[in-house]
């Protein structure tokens, strides 16, 4: 339930204060919902898109809707994250495992902590662009070099 | 252990990347901004190794009854701290654990763990738990490691025995000293009759009262003590189940208590398992026969074979000449029927005891069903009809009913009808 909330709070947002162009935009947020209902049932088959989905739809008002910084951009960016772990904990519960106590609010502690660090992070990012700054540049090799290392980084991971 | 990561990071680390992409792409901090929170995901993940844990599976016993509990100990201990250790010990159909047999567990840096579980087993048979499948996850469960640890553990769960009060008795004995009253006379306790004296009686048998009256000697004559040699006759072809209960159950549990029985009169007992699979055990008397004989029936199992059998793939031994052979059968297999009937042929004290299979039969039928039920029980009835007209005492032992009631039927049947 959680997990759809958040997700939820992610795309009402963007379809809110999308005006003319939610239309545009109620199609991918629809899927995107389905989706995630359907990777609720189906233990997590399709959540992926799902949160492509919800990501897309945000980045497409953002793009072609709101044409200043939006500050609730680092909100949206845990809400997406959260409906992700949410989502993964729940179907992780459904598993019968007799389980210490101690577990569920640890990952309960840690989830929130991921949460407000990214939350941090985000808002950081954010506040850094309003930074005028001559050294376009060089921000742009740093943003490609990061995303590079983000995707490597993934690849790492699941091969290791 | 064998590493695995869970399905949102690859989904984390394309988000990541799309999200910078995109905003260099479009010039926007916002798809950046969005990113960010999985980049730290990513990092997490990255931070966590695979950890190192040593697995120890033991049992409290290796023999338990039908029913009975047991104690599973596993140990664990980690150099590492591992923030979800969960934990798996395999079971077959016929065991149970209480509260499921999976944990999860918080296992931290030098900790040594003991998890106890409550293992039963509802049905006999010989066992094997372990080893134990265990997977260590970090605090977020995007990385795991699978392994399996802890060597198997063997577990013979015996029948639970029924109690009797009286033994069904061989007509002939043997020549060893046993509990049975034999019919030829000799040496003894129980009284049989007076004659005269004869040369080499021995003088403590003068019945002095007879002789006073008679005025020359008489001397008592006794039934001496002997043992009897006992077959318990397994049929193993077939077997009628249902909800957890079987016809070959009950007949291993009537086979445990008969041996047991027979084996504490001093008898010797052997056992012939007729089926698919054939197993034998040549008569042999005491402690030993018995555990032989109940680890014989523990690896006895329904093996469905068209293969034609007889008595005669039996070693000689197996079935000594003026035995008491007990077949326990569900008259389920015409093979069992002629095999028994040839042995009643050949001369042997035959007793048949059917475990019935009506219990277990859904009494709910369908018309025509109920036309084969009824030409089955018929069979079953001319099958019973066949082994009474040589002879041979057919006892039903119902589920329920203990099996002291069937054995006083034998021991009744055999006061009316004395075999010739």
């Amino acid at each position: 339930m959680g997990a759809v909330v958040a997700y939820v709070g992610v795309l009402g947002d963007a379809l809110v204060r999308a005006g003319s162009a939610a239309p545009l935009l109620t199609a991918p947020a629809a899927l995107g919902v389905l989706a995630l209902v359907l990777a609720l049932v189906h233990r997590g088959r399709g959540l992926g898109p799902a949160l492509w989905l919800a990501a897309g739809t945000y980045v497409a008002f953002v793009v072609h809707v709101e044409h200043r910084v939006d500050p609730t951009a680092p909100l949206v960016a845990v809400l997406l994250l959260l409906s992700g772990e949410l989502a993964a904990w729940s179907l992780d519960e459904r598993w019968r495992i007799r389980a210490d106590p101690q577990l569920a609010w640890r990952r309960g502690l840690a989830l929130a902590a991921l949460a407000l660090a990214g939350l941090a992070v985000a808002a950081l990012v954010v506040a850094l662009s309003a930074v005028p700054s001559s050294h376009g540049l060089l921000w742009t090799v740093a943003g490609a070099a990061a995303a590079v290392g983000a995707a490597g980084t993934g690849v790492w991971v699941v091969r290791r | 252990m064998t590493g695995f990561t869970s399905w949102r990071l690859p989904a984390y680390a394309s988000l990541a990347a799309a999200g910078l992409v995109a905003g260099l792409a479009f010039g926007r901090v916002e798809p950046v901004a969005l990113a960010a929170p999985f980049v730290l995901a990513l990092v997490a993940a990255v931070t966590e190794h695979e950890p190192r844990v040593s697995v120890r599976l033991s049992l409290d016993r290796e023999r338990a009854l039908e029913g009975e509990e047991v104690t599973a100990t596993i140990e664990l201990s980690s150099p590492d701290s591992v923030d979800r250790f969960e934990l798996l010990v395999p079971l077959p159909p016929e065991a149970s654990i209480e509260g499921g047999p999976a944990r999860a567990l918080l296992l931290r840096a030098g900790e040594e763990r003991t998890v106890e579980l409550t293992l039963r087993c509802e049905r006999w048979g010989a066992f094997s738990f372990g080893p134990v499948l265990f997977r260590a996850r970090d605090l977020l469960g995007l990385r795991s490691w699978e392994g399996e640890a802890g060597e198997p553990q063997p577990l013979r769960v015996y029948p639970r025995e029924e109690t009797l009060r009286s033994l069904v008795a061989p007509l002939e004995t043997q020549v060893f000293a046993g509990n049975q009253v034999s019919r030829v006379r000799g040496e003894g306790i129980e009284f049989a009759d007076l004659r005269e004296w004869q040369p080499g009686d021995r003088v403590r048998r003068v019945n002095w009262r007879a002789t006073a009256l008679r005025g020359s000697l008489w001397v008592n004559e006794q039934y001496p003590e002997r043992n009897t040699d006992v077959v318990l006759f397994l049929d193993t072809f077939a077997e009628v189940r249902a909800q957890g209960r079987s016809t070959n159950d009950r007949a291993v549990r009537a086979a445990a208590t008969l041996a047991r029985g027979y084996l504490q009169r001093k008898d010797r007992v052997g056992l012939v398992g007729f089926g698919g699979v054939l197993s034998w055990l040549v008569p042999e008397s005491g402690t030993r026969q018995l555990y032989a004989i109940v680890d014989t029936l523990l690896a006895s199992d329904i093996v469905h074979s068209f293969a034609l059998r007889d008595v005669d793939t039996l070693p000689p031994r197996t079935l000594p000449p003026k035995a008491l052979v007990l077949a326990i059968t569900p008259l389920l297999d015409n093979r069992t029927a002629s095999a028994l009937l040839d042995l009643r042929a050949r001369g042997y004290d035959l007793i048949v005891v059917e475990v019935s299979p009506l219990e277990l039969v859904d009494p709910s039928f369908a018309a025509s069903v109920e036309l084969a039920h009824r030409l089955w029980r018929l069979s079953r009835e001319a099958l019973r009809w066949r082994y009474e007209q040589v002879g041979v005492p057919v006892v039903t032992w119902r589920e329920g009913v203990p099996l002291a009631g069937p054995l006083e039927e034998v021991n009744a049947f055999r006061h009316l009808a004395r075999p010739a």
